[in-house]
């Protein structure tokens, strides 16, 4: 059971209010969008929900749990905006990087190296990139990189997939094949998404629910009424953050 | 052959094979973590170590472990403190380092054949004592990054996914400071405090540039790593000069052949390249 839960989440960098008292839960299989203009603190919320920052004020539960109790191996991928401020160039293979998915979590004596490397193929080969298994990822694409990244994470197998505009500095294409990715991920093995985008039009269309945030939050529900009831004001908030 | 028939040189071969490997094996890392100068810094607090432990009278292998280790930790606390300026705290550490070598080394008025045996490396006073403290620390070296291999090198790309896939980053970040100090410590006797930056970093920008996998790359910097040693040594012997230079500049050899190499190989694609599509638009 993965199901994620905020309560009361307050966060604030020195005097600058970033998450302003942020309640809601998100289920088991829900894939949510969390949309909102610059500076709302997206990041920030996904940040807190995998634990990489302390909320001032709040708890954040997964599974029934304390995220810093809960967190253990595999239960979160986590793939942010800027992963890898030291990929370019870096010298592992697409194979290499997929595999650490799998590997980080068991002691190096006790690996199935076949099992290993028969699970790395099939994340290649869901995610697209098996063609590229001996690149090096630091020579790789934006798009590409992205779909290295969530291959990894894919690789371990986690309840809840965590992502920071997996489509920014990504060309139209490739980024609609991110998103088609992660729409059959949700469907088809049922993991909880939780991704921040800047596209709203395309985010929404796939994910099943939306959270809008502008420190606090504005709107959370399901992506149809989202679309229904906010169509227009939404792209006056999101231009204007008003 | 005459020259292995000497005690001191097979001392010496040993220590600088020993060092040949661990060097390049934490430099793989220190490379893509942005960190090159880290073994520089580390490299002036060793030299502070040994004219400190001189002193007061400790083995300065010694004294430069205590105060090695001691300051990998105070640059690893500097840069979790200050993230966007972590290059600040290493060069803190680094002029403190440099100063505190100064004050002591005039203190103590240390003998200037062994002040500089330290800082470039000597071939005839390996010790035994050394050989023995060398393959210990390497062992140790060699055993972590063993069994840390695959956390070290997803921290490399990304601390953040690391730390939310369930890696406690801190106290890795730190085991790791420690163990590039203790490589720098056991890379000054032969290479030299001056250098053993040197050896770190140089056989890894060699082996980056044969394009293959991370652990591809580690096995090449540890291949050319070795070599330079070797024939570092062998030079040093012949031509009667400190090994810390002959080794280092075998290695820039390596990379400076390496680098012809790689450009003739790029050449010889685009002039194939240009070749089919000729070939192609008849």
């Amino acid at each position: 059971m993965c199901e994620v839960k905020l309560s009361e989440i307050h966060f604030s960098y020195n005097t600058n209010v970033a998450i302003d008292n942020i309640s809601l839960t998100i289920s088991q299989g829900d894939f949510v969008a969390v949309v909102g203009p610059n500076g709302a603190g997206k990041s920030t919320m996904l940040k807190i929900i995998a634990g990489l920052i302390k909320p001032t004020r709040g708890q954040v539960q997964i599974g029934g749990k304390d995220i810093f109790a809960a967190k253990e191996h595999g239960l979160i991928g986590y793939v942010p905006q800027n992963y890898g401020k030291n990929a370019q160039g870096f010298p592992a293979t697409v194979k290499e990087v997929v595999a650490l998915g799998l590997t980080l979590g068991v002691a190096a004596a006790k690996r199935n190296h076949q099992a290993v490397s028969h699970i790395t193929n099939h994340m290649m080969e869901l995610v697209g990139v098996d063609q590229l298994r001996d690149r090096r990822i630091g020579e790789l694409s934006g798009g590409q990189q992205q779909r290295v990244m969530v291959a990894m994470a894919l690789a371990a197998n986690p309840q809840l997939l965590l992502l920071d505009e997996p489509t920014s500095g990504i060309d139209y294409d490739a980024s609609a094949r991110i998103y088609e990715l992660l729409g059959t991920l949700n469907k088809n093995l049922g993991i909880t998404i939780v991704m921040v985008s800047h596209d709203i039009e395309k985010a929404v269309s796939w994910a099943n629910k939306v959270a809008c945030i502008n420190r606090k939050l504005c709107f959370f529900g399901s992506s149809k009424e989202f679309d229904d009831t906010h169509a227009q004001a939404r792209h006056l908030w999101y231009y204007t953050g008003q | 052959m005459e020259f292995f028939q000497y005690d001191f040189i097979q001392r010496a071969l040993l220590a600088g094979l020993i060092t040949g490997i661990v060097c390049p094996l934490i430099g793989s890392f220190v490379v893509v973590r942005r960190q090159s100068l880290i073994g520089d810094g580390l490299g002036h607090i060793a030299f502070a170590g040994v004219t400190g432990g001189y002193m007061v009278g400790l083995y300065p292998v010694v004294g430069a472990l205590i105060l090695t280790i001691a300051g990998a930790v105070g640059i690893e606390l500097v840069r979790r403190k200050h993230t966007e300026f972590a290059d600040m705290g290493l060069a803190i550490f680094f002029y403190a380092g440099a100063a505190m070598a100064i004050i002591f080394s005039t203190m103590t008025r240390m003998p200037s054949t062994g002040l500089l045996s330290f800082l470039f490396g000597s071939i005839i006073t390996v010790s035994l004592t050394d050989v023995i403290t060398i393959a210990g620390a390497g062992t140790l070296v060699l055993i972590i990054v063993y069994f840390l291999f695959d956390k070290l090198m997803l921290m490399s790309l990304d601390e953040d996914i690391a730390h939310v896939a369930g890696i406690n980053t801190g106290m890795i970040n730190m085991l790791f400071s420690i163990l590039t100090a203790l490589v720098v410590v056991v890379g000054m006797t032969i290479v030299g405090i001056l250098l053993v930056s040197a050896l770190m970093i140089v056989p890894v920008a060699t082996a980056h540039l044969l394009r293959v996998g991370f652990k591809a790359t580690m096995g090449w910097a540890v291949f050319f790593s070795m070599l330079s040693v070797f024939i570092g040594l062998t030079s040093s012997f012949y031509l009667d000069i400190a090994p810390g230079g002959t080794i280092v500049m075998t290695a820039i050899f390596l990379y400076i052949l390496m680098t012809i190499i790689r450009q003739y190989i790029a050449y010889k694609e685009k002039r194939k390249e240009q070749s089919l599509s000729f070939l192609g638009d008849k």
